[in-house]
């Protein structure tokens, strides 16, 4: 395959990450988690860690696609590599884990930026999943449905039997209104 | 009430459902009341945090779900051989750890085997008698054979060996190694002055490696003995002298006892750092007195100055043992309780006195 070939495949692959295509999902995943998978086993790492390490990096480059304007700099086998590397280090080093690390582990990358933003967002992540955690039923989930899978007031009403859309929409923003507030709590 | 009212516009006004009239109510609202203005921002920030938590949720459901129907067999396939190959290696390693380990057990064993067995070897030959071989004056003393003995079946090619002797009483009768004269054919001894006598064997002892010769001229008689025999042990690192002949003059060695044991902790000897030659053998070992304490007998080949000296004990016991009829009682009693001593004098007049009573051993013997 030519450089230009890798180039294209990549763009596309990219592009349906971000459309939320799940081919294009599986493809990356078949293509990249073999590499982390023995990169992981060969540095002190088990299966579930690879399982993790891949997720996350994926989970990165999905979030980096939806904000746009990410431009790939390398072969994405490369890029996804060259995170999961860091990632790997970074969680060797925390554990003080004792050892030689393969040298190439060592190398300097250039997903420093990456990594930081990443666990920026990972914390909001867990900030909001705590505050998603301490909501109750049905605000949960009419939350979900309306935000995330972007469902209509009048299916949601129906759903949870609200008499009209009206009532339904009144119990989203008193919902939206309590999330709101255990959110801002922990987030400065 | 007034918060969801509030809510409500900001949803409206974001996603763009207000008329422009009512937009641009909202916004100059916005910009007057900073209150406002900053529940829209917060409002914005939750809407997009949401849909984020709910996208990486969704796609981590995606993911699992990709995860689980991956077959991983292979991957795992691709490992676990792999880490059995690792084993393997390791055990050939291990194989070859081990391999190398014999061999070098075996080596260092076997060397350790070599090692000692010519150190045995060593040892014994390290331990040398101080006798002389007379080659340089073979010639000329085996005119002196022929013309004692001539044609009658006198040995030919006599074997010469030296060493020395010391007399014990006045009556001709001498001490000296019975390695020195041991298995002789004929013994003479010389002292300082040149002069030689034919002696004769008259008592040896292999254990002590002692032996007493006599003049064979039974009407020899020299002036009293100088010293006396010290019967008990010296003590470590007593000064002590002796007086050999490793050569065919008269030669003076000083030196300590250094052990109260002999060569490989033999009870008989002394170990006495003093310079012994071959023909030493047989030569008095005294003490600062003058009073005889051992008999030097050998040394040790390999380092300098490391010879063995009969004890003085042993030479007593000899005489005690010897029979009357090859010395008379009193014979034996001169070394015994000789109340002369060589005590008091400095060193070069106590060699002066003693010089005269110690004698060279020439010996012949028939090679066959």
């Amino acid at each position: 395959m030519s450089n230009n070939q890798h180039i294209e495949r990549d763009q596309e692959l990219l592009e349906g990450l971000a459309n939320n295509d799940d081919k294009s999902l599986e493809t990356i995943y078949s293509d990249n988690f073999p590499m982390i998978y023995r990169m992981v086993l060969q540095n002190n790492g088990s299966e579930a860690d690879a399982k993790d390490l891949f997720q996350e990096s994926v989970i990165i480059l999905y979030e980096k696609v939806q904000e746009g304007g990410f431009v790939l700099t390398s072969k994405l086998k490369t890029y996804i590599y060259a995170v999961c590397r860091r990632i790997w280090l970074k969680k060797l080093q925390g554990q003080a884990w004792q050892g030689s690390i393969t040298e190439e582990l060592e190398a300097i990358t250039p997903v420093e930026d990456t990594i930081e933003e990443a666990e920026k967002r990972d914390e909001q992540y867990g900030i909001m999943e705590k505050a998603m955690s301490h909501m109750g039923e049905p605000c949960k989930t009419i939350l979900e449905d309306y935000y995330i899978h972007k469902r209509s007031m009048q299916e949601i009403s129906e759903k949870f039997g609200y008499t009209n859309s009206e009532n339904a929409k009144n119990q989203k923003y008193k919902c939206l209104m309590r999330l709101k507030k255990l959110f801002f709590a922990q987030y400065k | 009430m007034n918060d969801i009212h509030l809510i409500q516009e900001i949803e409206r006004y974001l996603a763009g459902e207000m008329s422009t009239l009512e937009a641009a109510a909202f916004e100059s609202k916005r910009r007057t009341n900073p209150e406002v203005d900053q529940q829209v921002v917060e409002h914005q920030l939750l809407v997009k945090q949401l849909e984020a938590f709910g996208n990486r949720k969704n796609l981590l459901g995606k993911l699992n779900a990709i995860h689980e129907k991956t077959d991983l067999h292979d991957l795992r396939a691709e490992f676990a051989p792999k880490t059995a190959k690792i084993r393997y290696m390791n055990r050939r390693t291990i194989t070859a750890i081990a391999a190398a380990a014999c061999v070098a057990l075996v080596t260092s064993l076997s060397t350790i085997a070599i090692m000692q067995k010519a150190a045995k070897k060593s040892t014994t030959a390290q331990y040398e008698s101080v006798r002389r071989e007379l080659n340089n004056v073979r010639a000329s003393t085996n005119e002196i054979i022929e013309k004692i003995t001539p044609k009658k079946g006198a040995p030919l090619n006599p074997g010469n060996y030296g060493g020395t002797c010391f007399a014990i009483n006045r009556y001709g009768y001498m001490l000296t190694n019975r390695h020195v004269i041991g298995g002789a054919d004929s013994i003479y001894i010389q002292n300082n002055k040149g002069e030689v006598f034919k002696a004769i064997s008259v008592f040896e002892d292999i254990s002590s490696d002692l032996a007493v010769i006599r003049i064979a001229d039974s009407s020899f008689r020299s002036a009293a003995l100088p010293y006396s025999l010290k019967p008990q042990s010296v003590r470590l690192g007593e000064e002590v002298f002796t007086m050999g002949f490793p050569r065919d003059e008269v030669v003076y060695g000083k030196g300590y006892i250094s052990a109260q044991t002999g060569f490989n902790g033999d009870t008989i000897t002394y170990q006495v750092s003093i310079p012994v030659l071959p023909g030493n053998s047989g030569a008095p070992l005294l003490d600062n007195r003058g009073q005889v304490v051992g008999i030097i007998a050998g040394r040790q080949r390999a380092s300098d100055g490391i010879a063995f000296a009969v004890k003085s004990a042993n030479l007593k016991r000899l005489l005690d043992e010897m029979p009357k009829e090859s010395i008379s009682k009193k014979g034996k009693k001169d070394i015994k309780s000789n109340t002369a001593s060589l005590e008091g004098l400095n060193r070069e007049d106590q060699l002066k006195k003693l010089e005269d009573y110690v004698y060279m051993v020439k010996v012949y013997k028939a090679t066959k």
